[in-house]
């Protein structure tokens, strides 16, 4: 029997007829009717209207509020825009990380390793994509304007336009991205000018501040001004993207595909960590090598924080959030004096929780605890000992802009953020044997929640006592 | 003319180099085997040649020209079978290679066939979670044989299938290359090796 290696005599099927043949051998096995579907629509719409209201009216009500009684309305307004350009730095950031186009491992092992047109497979799940992205960010605009209080309609209006074009333009740029046979030094640029504009914003608002020199409200309407130059803009992008589409390789749709997988896991999961373990490991390996240096001699607990303090280095992220935190505190301390306090707690937990990572690691793994030798106690205070000394700076360096004195609350406070931290890094592995809760929305395992609370429960209360004793 | 040509092939990851200028050709009707310890980039190099991976430098060029995964010219000429693969769920065995022969223009040997020649008619209803590894190996390599192709990429094969198994990958390769493929190969098993190989790349020595 001879194999058979010669070209195909007739010519590929088109994507769609492609398509529709999965489709169809997919139906033998399990029909999904047009009513299976809207009533799927219909349910995602319910959740995002109503939790979307029901957020809106929780930030309207906190913000008129005595806790959400603004500072200067000039310095509002530049903390309010450098919040924007860190959300649309990490929103570009988390497209690129995604893809933003992906595909399934087993239709990168079956379908696209044929030669069908690969803008035309790639179409439908584009369109959806940027119809999408335009949509959400569109109604986050909305809902930004009706959270600040709009005088006039048409400020609605102009908001909605204005992040609905600035979705489509960061999805349909990232598309382009993507189809770039090497990462673009333009979309690294992107990501730096957004989240460097957004720190360099509130770096001078807040030392405008310190300073006693509050920086004056912008006249000119930013949102009608970025909708304006924004609809045209997406348009060409969206052109480009169209354009780009037949060079996205399997490269890219592998590297995001991993990005989903570990996207759906987490939000099934209520795991967040297993988005950020895939993203770490491509920063890992993105580095690659690193240089051998010997230990300092000492005890076990000694060398144990040595190692951690030499892990934290090359920590790729560690140290550039925990100190974006600390801006991130002073922002908020100047837009909203009220509730510092509990936005010290809050963001305190977020900065210590940063520099867990060793802690993570000993906990979650019996084997390397056995390897490690010691206690399990010893392990854990060593590795406590860099988030507790994060935290502990931290929380100095923010006090200023939160109680002019330093009482015993203080110290009540600071050893609480270190336990959450610590509550959040050792949470104890899955399990799926226990008991179950049926609710509204689905049978959800009792240890599921038990994971998700544990650390932010402990937050919640050290807010409560933040406001009863300050 | 080589059917594949890889030209200073280099792939870094941050300071550390897995492929340093690399260099190889393949003509129709040999079969390359690529050579080297554990971690030495043989997959990072099968990787690069199948557009899994993208070389920070040099080229992978088909027919001597470059070689651009998406471009369905070089997916009608090359069949991959890497560890990277995935399956559909809901989908049999059987549909999996009816989907990829359909795909590929419905040219090639027919998929009875091929799910005889593989000893997979048996499970050929059955879904992919219910195969026991050397069967979904089985199922990976059939994958490339129910297609038209004229250069064949595979990662070692040979893994998790059993004696009568590996019998019947020396006997296909070696008809592979009697009907005119490119075959390049990255394998441990020294048996197969010395039956099959042509040529030999050493990486990372």
């Amino acid at each position: 029997m001879a194999a058979t290696t010669s070209a195909p005599p007739s010519p590929a099927p088109r994507a769609g007829q492609v398509r529709a043949r999965l489709r169809r051998a997919r139906r033998r096995h399990h029909e999904t009717s047009l009513g299976d579907v809207l009533t799927d629509v219909y349910v995602v719409v319910l959740f995002v209207a109503m939790y979307g209201w029901f957020g809106l009216t929780a930030v309207r009500r906190y913000l008129d509020s005595p806790a959400g009684v603004p500072g200067d309305p000039g310095e509002r307004y530049w903390i309010a825009v450098a919040a924007a350009l860190a959300a649309t730095g990490l929103a570009w950031r988390i497209l690129r990380e995604a893809g933003p186009l992906l595909v399934s491992p087993a239709a990168q092992s079956w379908l696209f390793s044929a030669p069908v047109n690969r803008a035309a497979l790639l179409l439908p799940r584009a369109a959806a994509l940027v119809g999408a992205t335009a949509l959400g960010a569109g109604l986050l605009g909305l809902g930004a304007a009706v959270v600040a209080g709009p005088d006039r309609p048409v400020d609605l209006l102009w908001s909605a336009l204005a992040g609905a074009a600035s979705g489509t333009v960061a999805v349909a740029g990232a598309v382009v991205a993507q189809a770039a046979p090497r990462d673009p030094r333009w979309a690294r640029l992107v990501d730096r000018v957004l989240l460097g504009s957004a720190g360099a914003v509130a770096l001078l608002v807040v030392t405008g501040h310190l300073l006693d020199r509050p920086v004056p409200e912008l006249s000119l309407p930013l949102t009608a001004a970025v909708a304006v130059l924004g609809v045209p803009v997406a348009g060409w992008a969206v052109r480009r993207a169209y354009r780009a589409l037949g060079r996205v390789d399997r490269a890219s749709l592998i590297s995001g595909g991993q990005f989903a997988g570990a996207a759906t896991s987490a939000a099934v999961l209520l795991d967040p960590t297993m988005i950020e373990n895939l993203v770490q490991r491509r920063r890992w390996r993105s580095i690659g090598r690193v240089r051998r240096r010997p230990l300092r001699r000492g005890g076990r607990f000694a060398v144990l924080v040595g190692a951690e303090l030499r892990r934290l280095r090359r920590h790729p992220g560690a140290l550039p959030v925990w100190a974006a935190l600390l801006l991130t505190m002073y922002a908020v301390a100047v837009a909203l004096p009220a509730s510092a306090g509990s936005w010290q707690v809050v963001l305190g937990y977020l900065a210590a929780d940063r520099l867990t990572g060793g802690l993570r690691t000993v906990s979650r793994s019996a084997g390397l605890r056995r390897t490690l030798g010691g206690s399990d106690t010893l392990l854990r205070l060593a590795h406590v000992v860099v988030p507790a000394v994060g935290a502990l700076v931290w929380y100095a360096a923010t006090l200023p802009v939160v109680r002019p004195t330093v009482g015993p609350v203080d110290g009540l406070l600071l050893a609480g953020i270190v336990a959450a931290a610590y509550r959040t890094a050792t949470r104890p592995p899955m399990r799926y044997d226990g008991p179950i809760v049926d609710t509204p929305v689905a049978m959800i395992p009792v240890d599921l929640v038990r994971r998700v609370v544990r650390g932010p429960d402990l937050v919640a209360v050290l807010v409560l006592v933040q406001l009863l004793l300050t | 003319m080589d059917i594949l040509t890889v030209r200073g092939l280099t792939r870094r990851f941050g300071e550390l180099v897995v492929l340093d200028d690399v260099h190889f050709g393949l003509t129709a009707g040999r079969l390359a085997v690529v050579a080297g310890p554990n971690g030495s980039g043989k997959t990072t190099l099968l990787r690069c040649v199948v557009g899994s991976d993208r070389p920070d430098e040099g080229e992978v060029l088909i027919d001597g020209k470059p070689c651009h995964e998406t471009d369905p010219e070089v997916r009608a000429v090359l069949a991959a079978a890497l560890d990277d693969i995935d399956f559909f769920p809901d989908l049999s065995v059987a549909e999996h290679l009816e989907l990829v022969a359909y795909a590929h223009g419905g040219a090639a040997q027919p998929v009875a066939e091929i799910l005889a020649e593989l000893d997979l008619d048996r499970v050929a209803d059955q879904l992919p979670v219910t195969l026991s590894s050397g069967q979904r190996q089985r199922l990976t390599l059939a994958s490339c044989f129910v297609r038209p192709r004229r250069l064949l990429v595979l990662d070692e094969p040979e893994q998790r299938l059993d004696g009568r198994g590996r019998a019947w990958l020396a006997d296909r390769l070696l008809r592979e290359k009697a009907a005119g493929t490119a075959v390049l190969m990255a394998s441990h098993d020294a048996d197969l090796i010395a039956e099959v190989a042509d040529d030999r790349i050493e990486v990372g020595g």
